[in-house]
């Protein structure tokens, strides 16, 4: 697709999801508004670092608990699943920026911060648990101005996102059964 | 938004969509009920109601924008033999994932609410799914052909 002469980096509209009619009715055009590539590049950019943000928590969260002393191997069993869910969002989510080479990297392409997470285990998970809860709330925040496709993929991640509070919850459980 | 051409219509055809997966779900659960007891039963029981309220809702909002909601078929044939509380589940399963990627259409009209709309009716089935299937997805509603292969190195 072409760039704007001045504009750096696009989204990748050719991604567009062929969402073909789920029961009859096809043929009808989702693709209602004209691409904003400006806004759409930041919106994504910002559920880029959002992402990135969550999977750094899932993942510090997880080398707390592998240390010496951390708590259980059915801990970490349940978190891995989610960070690989939220490591497949940021995949998905980066392969809808396009960045010529040589651009200059955004704030999110740099190394990752490393956010601070509880070490108790229940403290950990509780923590994780609001941040998921904020994290889907923030990707609807994003809908109202994003392409049709983008907006698609922003809900489900959303969607997924507040699947992971039920498995925290059962996690939190368990956590404290055993004395965590 | 003027590139948009008839988007009631579109509006309209994507609402109808809609209905006709809950009335699919609607009918699906009564068999997925029919194959459970105790508490899984009773968490059918929880779902059939909820799509229920989905259907209700989906007509009357087809209604007031004067269009005639589409009526429920008579039977449907189910996607999987039903006989066991395990294959119960399965026709769940299927039924919300059917169902999210139903209301993922509404998320790509131009109605900020509508959209609003359908991603909270993607999250609802996207929680019901999970529940059946006893695990969470990466991207609830979006078929795999929608996803793009993501790129292996960033320039």
């Amino acid at each position: 697709m072409a760039a704007h002469p001045t504009r750096r980096v696009v989204l990748a509209v050719a991604a567009t999801l062929p969402l073909a009619a789920a029961s009859g009715c096809d043929g009808v055009d989702v693709l209602a508004a004209p691409p904003r590539p400006a806004l759409d590049v930041a919106l994504l950019r910002s559920a880029i670092t959002a992402e990135e943000l969550m999977a750094a928590r899932y993942a510090n969260v997880l080398k707390g608990v592998r240390n010496p002393g951390g708590t259980s191997a059915a801990l970490a069993a349940a978190l891995e699943p989610v960070l690989a869910e939220h490591q497949a969002h940021l995949a998905q989510l980066r392969s809808r920026l396009i960045v010529p080479a040589g651009a200059a990297p955004s704030p999110s392409e740099r190394a990752p911060a490393q956010p601070p997470v509880p070490t108790a285990p229940a403290a950990a998970v509780t923590f994780l648990r609001a941040a998921e809860q904020a994290a889907a709330a923030a990707m609807l925040e994003r809908l109202p101005h994003a392409p049709a496709s983008l907006a698609q993929l922003f809900a489900s991640i959303s969607a997924s996102e507040a699947t992971h509070v039920p498995v925290l919850d059962a996690v939190l459980l368990d956590t404290r059964r055993a004395g965590g | 938004m003027s590139p948009a051409p008839r988007p009631a219509l579109t509006t309209t055809a994507a609402l109808q969509s809609a209905l006709a997966a809950e009335h699919a779900a609607v009918y699906g659960y009564g068999v997925v009920g029919a194959n459970l007891s105790g508490s899984r039963q009773a968490a059918a029981m929880t779902d059939w109601v909820a799509h229920q309220v989905a259907r209700d809702t989906l007509e009357a909002m087809l209604r007031s924008r004067g269009a005639q909601p589409v009526a429920a078929a008579v039977a449907y044939q189910l996607p999987v033999t039903v006989r066991t509380p395990g294959q119960a589940a399965s026709l769940a399963v299927l039924l919300e994932d059917r169902v999210a990627t139903a209301y993922l259409r509404l998320v790509a009209l131009s109605s900020p609410s509508i959209r609003r709309f359908g991603a909270l009716q993607v999250r609802a089935a996207a929680l019901r799914a999970a529940f059946w299937r006893g695990s969470t997805v990466a991207f609830p509603g979006l078929p795999a052909s929608a996803l793009a292969a993501p790129r292996r190195s960033e320039p």
